[in-house]
């Protein structure tokens, strides 16, 4: 994941920035890391790398909210 | 396509692999063939809602390079996440009622990597006017058997640079301004929860507050509301169709005053081009009126619960082959 868009994943995952994509499982997995780090704040590199696999296996899905996420 | 027992015998014999929807009395005179199954009289056809005991709905998987089928009990149900196509989706039918379902419902948001595969999927029910003399059941075409207390998976692998992408219809949002329901614990019946942090008997909540039980709780998971449908007060315990999680917020949805219009219009927004498969809510049939009613293209069986990852209820869920 590109710099700019990792910081601003991280706000999003800390709750500081608000983003909803269009991909139920994206959403899922980001509600799901948000109480992860809310219980743990210690875990957000583990939620960054597997937010990284997410993106490297669904490309075409997450290019959209890659692009979406660097524009906020 | 909605179509006849001959049709449909005609496809399984050439060799199609197909996810099929119907009756018990037609779905038990498939051959064996590459076909997997789900009980239901009530479907979303081409043609709108309807309620049939003499037609299929059937879905021809085309687009997958490889399929396998397998079924599945209760203690090993979440293999599904190891045995499936790195790059593909899993098509997962449960029959309602069973243990499988129940352990899925209330497990599966806690399964590490579910999210990383793409799961669609129905809980498979029965004609409502029988109630309890039947039960919902699910087929594996392959080897001939149905199941009542047992899921069946196809495991579909996708050509690369194809990719699946699961998505849901749901009418239902809530108001931030509610109080915010908690539950102790994953469960399909509760008695007591908490609102803003209050402890409170959850049965006697909704009676106080006269809230209609058509509509479900809300959960709003990062923008995509999940619901959980009431199915009644029995003994002084709420019952659900799916279960409700510990550690999260839920809201009693915002009241909708036109469901069957408020319905149209979240599917004419949604745009999905060419779903490969589409199910509906039994709830949304009856409380939308949606009998007679045209959706295309989310057409197929309506189902006593949808999974799109997890369990969902009265929802239209879909998948869409991306790429």
């Amino acid at each position: 994941m590109e710099a700019g868009v990792q910081k601003k994943v991280e706000q999003i995952l800390r709750g500081e920035l608000r983003y909803t994509s269009s991909n139920l499982a994206l959403n899922m997995l980001i509600s799901k890391m948000q109480k992860r780090i809310q219980a743990d704040p210690g875990s957000m590199s583990a939620c960054i790398d597997e937010l990284d696999l997410f993106i490297a296996k669904y490309p075409i899905v997450a290019k959209v909210d890659l692009a979406n996420i660097a524009a906020l | 396509m909605f179509i006849t027992l001959e049709e449909t015998i005609e496809l399984i014999n050439k060799g199609k692999t197909l996810h099929i929807a119907g009756d018990e009395g037609l779905l038990d005179k498939l051959p064996r063939g590459n076909w997997i199954g789900g009980t239901t009289p009530y479907f979303i056809s081409e043609e709108g809602g309807v309620f049939s005991k003499e037609r299929l709905f059937v879905n021809e998987i085309d687009y997958g390079q490889e399929t396998r089928i397998a079924s599945y009990g209760k203690y090993n149900v979440f293999q599904i996440v190891e045995e499936c196509y790195d790059n593909g989706l899993t098509m997962l039918l449960m029959p309602y009622g069973s243990d499988v379902a129940r352990k899925y419902a209330k497990e599966a948001p806690e399964v590490d990597e579910l999210l990383m595969h793409p799961v669609i999927g129905w809980i498979t029910g029965m004609d409502l006017e029988l109630g309890g003399q039947v039960q919902a059941r699910v087929y594996d075409g392959t080897v001939g058997e149905s199941y009542t207390d047992r899921a069946v998976v196809m495991y579909i692998r996708l050509p690369e640079g194809k990719s699946a992408m699961v998505n849901m219809i749901n009418i239902f949002t809530d108001d931030k301004n509610d109080p915010v329901i908690r539950f102790f614990d994953n469960d399909l019946s509760v008695t007591k929860c908490t609102v803003d942090g209050v402890e409170t008997n959850f049965a006697e909540y909704i009676g106080q507050k006269g809230l209609d039980p058509r509509m479900p709780l809300v959960a709003d998971y990062n923008g995509s509301y999940i619901n959980t449908s009431i199915m009644g007060v029995e003994n002084g315990a709420v019952g659900f169709y799916a279960p409700v999680f510990k550690n999260i917020d839920y809201r009693f949805a915002t009241k909708v005053s036109d469901y069957a219009g408020e319905f149209k219009k979240r599917v004419d927004e949604a745009q999905a081009k060419s779903p490969v498969f589409t199910c509906n809510c039994i709830l949304n049939f009856n409380y939308g009126e949606l009998n007679g009613k045209k959706l295309s293209p989310y057409v197929g069986p309506v189902t006593f619960g949808e999974v799109a990852y997890q369990l969902l209820n009265q929802t239209l869920v879909y998948c869409e082959i991306l790429g």
